[in-house]
């Protein structure tokens, strides 16, 4: 009975979505928009609440519950199950994107005006076809009858983790952030509202969207250092960069709506931003929906599926992009700027940044293209060829970043500042270096460069302004700017961290019995015994390591997963973290006896990718709030 | 010259000195990092060169897979149903790597017809089999 209720909630918020999507559109007329954005929010939630509900009591005649939970699953994973997979992660989806569109409408002053009608109109469009696209080819609801299973297959070991009940639904609404600046582009062109309003009302959400984004990705690249045993935190796999494309779409609109906000211009070029930001999201769930990308994220793979998500990409980026060449009615006054100035820097930053995007993209698809014209010949693009492509972007993209905040507005009266970046910049660059000897014993001139942008960076962000002087003038300045000036320093610490990462990193292979000792970077390394460890729904062989790192004693346990009932086998890694360096361990396999073979790793400073992440995450998400806040 | 124009050359400039410094980054990563796939019959006749990094996949023999007690090696079999290939690798395997199981292999093809992986790939997920595998499957059945 519940499971039904959930499907007729789905039904009646596809229905409503309709009349929200077609409303604004034919009868010119005023729709209780408000109302019905929460009606449409509740009725999917209240479906998403029942998929929640049939895995807690195991009900497995409904057969995604079936295909993705088990009886003796604990109750906390039966609850992140529901969005374990393809159907209940869409209404997942659907339901961020409903909450998105909630947002919006409270925080809108100008109430139904022509410009929100539109808005809530796309976004409800948007919904619709998702809904369509969830009833018709996923829907989770589906009973298994007359016989219902016993007992379920079960989700997924490697998904059985903290980080994954908390990675996708940020991703995702990330993801579906992107619908807000998508539909306030296309309501701008259709009603003509001013540069300065809508790029104004855009930019908190694009901002918001980009830390949900930002913080949805790096839990990702978390999940999988730990996780999946390996010890990489980036693997360029199609779906990594189904989401990194838009991530770099999304922090050009960012920067893109500065300029139209501020000074009237680029307002084309940010309204059909705001369009492939959206289409690259499209994009990203469909080739990772539809299977036709090699990729380590395994969804159940139907052709109906791709072809009816390729529809909906088609439906609203062509659209829009018609929308973008016959109605838009934008006014383009313009104001002028020289090569020196503000204008021009963020026009170089988007230059870069959305070149760089569509590069992966092809790197991504090239494969598909290939395969295409060569009649079937199958290739692999590998991370050789996305890391060959964005070091120089990254460097030029850094050196911009620099200077960026310290570029006025029509032209830079004055480039003092250089000297003072340039000495400063040179002065942590070799802090750097010292440091990097002290704890590492050697000096690694491929990580110079990376070294030096984030010294760059941290001065360029954080240290110009700083005197002793004027201590309080200081600190007056990092309040004003704390939002830019928190991303743009997480940026430097993520910089460092992949490069001192991709260069200090340090492993062996190799296999040890019980009671035998080795010494590896300073270490000594022991493997006391190993144990049979009974979990809830698994058994484990956990190996019990003893660490002497230069005085300081520690064990670390590191284990062999069997899961039941599906027998998969899962590693689960040791870590002993810390802010300059990991130490890794994972285990292979069973050789003779007590013996097995392991993985030793040294990480150093792989934290500070995921610190700068945070902090770019915070930083975009307090700019955003303080817009809406000054606003309202 | 007129402000406005100026300024359109100097978009026109960003976008165009962007657009090369991407395609010649692309077209030059590509030519270097495009591997190709084969399966155990591709292999068969073939003039490769040994320093050509390739990948090559199919099904894991049952049976087949040879370990050492005191070292990394292994040698295992993958099969197309048609032809075998050897492979030998060293280092630890991915837990999901299991006879009758498909998987992907990323390395080089020596003289005298074996296969020396670099590589073996991992997916996250037992019932997931690669796309690559999955297509020679069908082709033999």
């Amino acid at each position: 009975m519940i499971p039904e209720i959930g499907h007729i909630f789905l039904i009646s918020s596809l229905v409503l979505s309709l009349v929200g999507g077609l409303g604004p559109f034919i009868f010119n007329k005023e729709l209780p928009i408000r109302k019905m954005a929460l009606l449409m929010f509740l009725l999917v939630f209240g479906s998403f609440i029942t998929l929640i509900y049939s895995f807690v009591v195991d009900d497995f005649s409904v057969a995604y519950v079936a295909q993705n939970s088990n009886i003796n699953l604990p109750i906390y994973y039966k609850f992140a199950a529901t969005w374990g997979a393809h159907e209940g992660s869409l209404i997942l989806w659907i339901l961020s994107m409903n909450i998105w569109l909630l947002a919006f409408i409270s925080f809108d002053k100008n109430r139904n005006t022509n410009f929100s009608n539109i808005v809530f109109g796309v976004c409800s469009l948007v919904i619709f076809s998702f809904l369509l696209f969830t009833i018709f080819t996923s829907n989770p609801f589906e009973r298994i009858l007359p016989i219902p299973p016993l007992n379920g297959a079960d989700l997924n070991p490697s998904l059985q983790d903290f980080a994954f009940t908390v990675h996708p639904p940020l991703l995702y609404f990330g993801y579906s952030g992107l619908l807000l600046p998508f539909a306030i582009s296309i309501s701008a062109m259709l009603s003509g509202q001013s540069n300065k309003d809508w790029a104004s009302s855009s930019r908190p959400w694009t901002l918001l969207a980009c830390s949900f984004l930002t913080v949805g990705i790096g839990l990702g690249s978390w999940w999988a250092y730990y996780e999946l045993g390996w010890g990489g935190w980036w693997f360029w796999d199609p779906v990594e960069n189904a989401a990194f494309v838009p991530w770099l779409l999304t922090v050009a609109l960012v920067h893109s709506l500065i300029v139209t906000e501020n000074r009237n211009l680029f307002v084309s070029w940010s309204l059909l931003l705001s369009i492939f930001a959206f289409a690259a999201s499209l994009l990203g769930t469909f080739l990772v929906r539809s299977g036709i990308l090699t990729s380590v994220h395994a969804f159940a793979l139907d052709p109906e599926r791709g072809l009816f998500m390729l529809g909906i990409f088609s439906f609203f980026v062509l659209g829009g992009l018609a929308i973008f060449a016959f109605k838009n009615s934008t006014e383009n006054k313009t104001s002028f700027y020289s090569l020196n100035s503000k204008e021009f820097g963020l026009l170089l930053n988007n230059v870069l940044l959305v070149v760089l995007a569509v590069s992966i993209l092809f790197g991504t698809l090239y494969p598909l293209i290939y395969e295409a014209y060569t009649g079937g010949k199958q290739i692999s693009v590998g991370a050789p060829y996305f890391e060959f492509i964005i070091f120089p972007f990254s460097i030029l993209l850094g050196l911009l970043q620099g200077i960026a905040l310290y570029l006025s507005w029509g032209s830079t009266k004055s480039f003092n500042f250089l000297t003072k970046l340039i000495l400063e910049s040179l002065s942590i660059f070799l802090l750097t270096l010292v440091l990097l000897f002290v704890l590492f014993d050697e000096l690694i001139p491929a990580s110079f460069f990376t070294i030096f942008i984030f010294s760059w960076l941290i001065v360029g962000s954080l240290l110009i302004n700083f005197s002793f002087k004027s201590f309080n003038k200081y600190l007056d300045f990092l309040n004003r700017r704390i939002g830019v000036l928190l991303s743009h320093t997480g940026m430097a610490l993520l910089v460092l961290g992949v490069g001192v990462v991709s260069s200090y990193s340090n492993d062996i292979e190799l296999i040890l019995d019980t009671g035998e000792k080795i010494e590896f970077l300073n270490k000594d390394v022991e493997l006391l015994d190993i144990k049979d460890i009974n979990g809830p729904n698994f058994i484990s062989k956990t190996a019990n390591i003893k660490v002497l790192d230069s005085g300081r004693t520690f064990n670390l346990q590191t284990e062999k997963r069997t899961y039941f009932p599906s027998g998969q086998v899962t590693t689960e890694a040791a870590i002993d973290t810390g802010i300059f360096r990991d130490f890794y361990i994972s285990m292979g396999d069973n050789f003779k006896g007590d013996s097995w073979s392991f993985k030793l790793q040294s990480k150093p400073f792989i934290r500070w990718i995921w610190l700068g992440a945070l902090l770019i995450t915070l930083g975009t998400f307090i700019s955003s709030i303080n817009i809406l806040r000054r606003k309202s | 010259m007129n402000p406005i124009r100026k300024q359109r050359i100097y978009a026109l400039t960003a976008i165009v000195v962007g657009s090369i410094l991407a395609v010649y980054l692309v077209v030059s990563a590509l030519s270097k990092n495009l591997n190709l796939f084969y399966s155990p019959t591709d292999l068969l006749n073939n003039d490769l060169s040994p320093e050509t990094l390739i990948r090559a996949g199919g099904m894991v023999r049952e049976g087949s897979i040879k370990r050492s007690d005191t070292s990394l090696s292994i040698e295992f079999i993958v099969t197309d149903f048609k032809n075998d290939l050897k492979i030998q690798y060293s280092g630890i395997l991915p837990d999901l790597f299991s006879e009758k199981a498909g998987v992907v292999v990323q390395g080089y093809l020596e003289k005298e017809g074996t296969f020396r992986a670099i590589e073996v790939l991992a997916k996250h997920d037992e019932n997931y089999m690669p796309p690559e595998v999955a297509k020679l499957m069908e082709q033999t059945e």
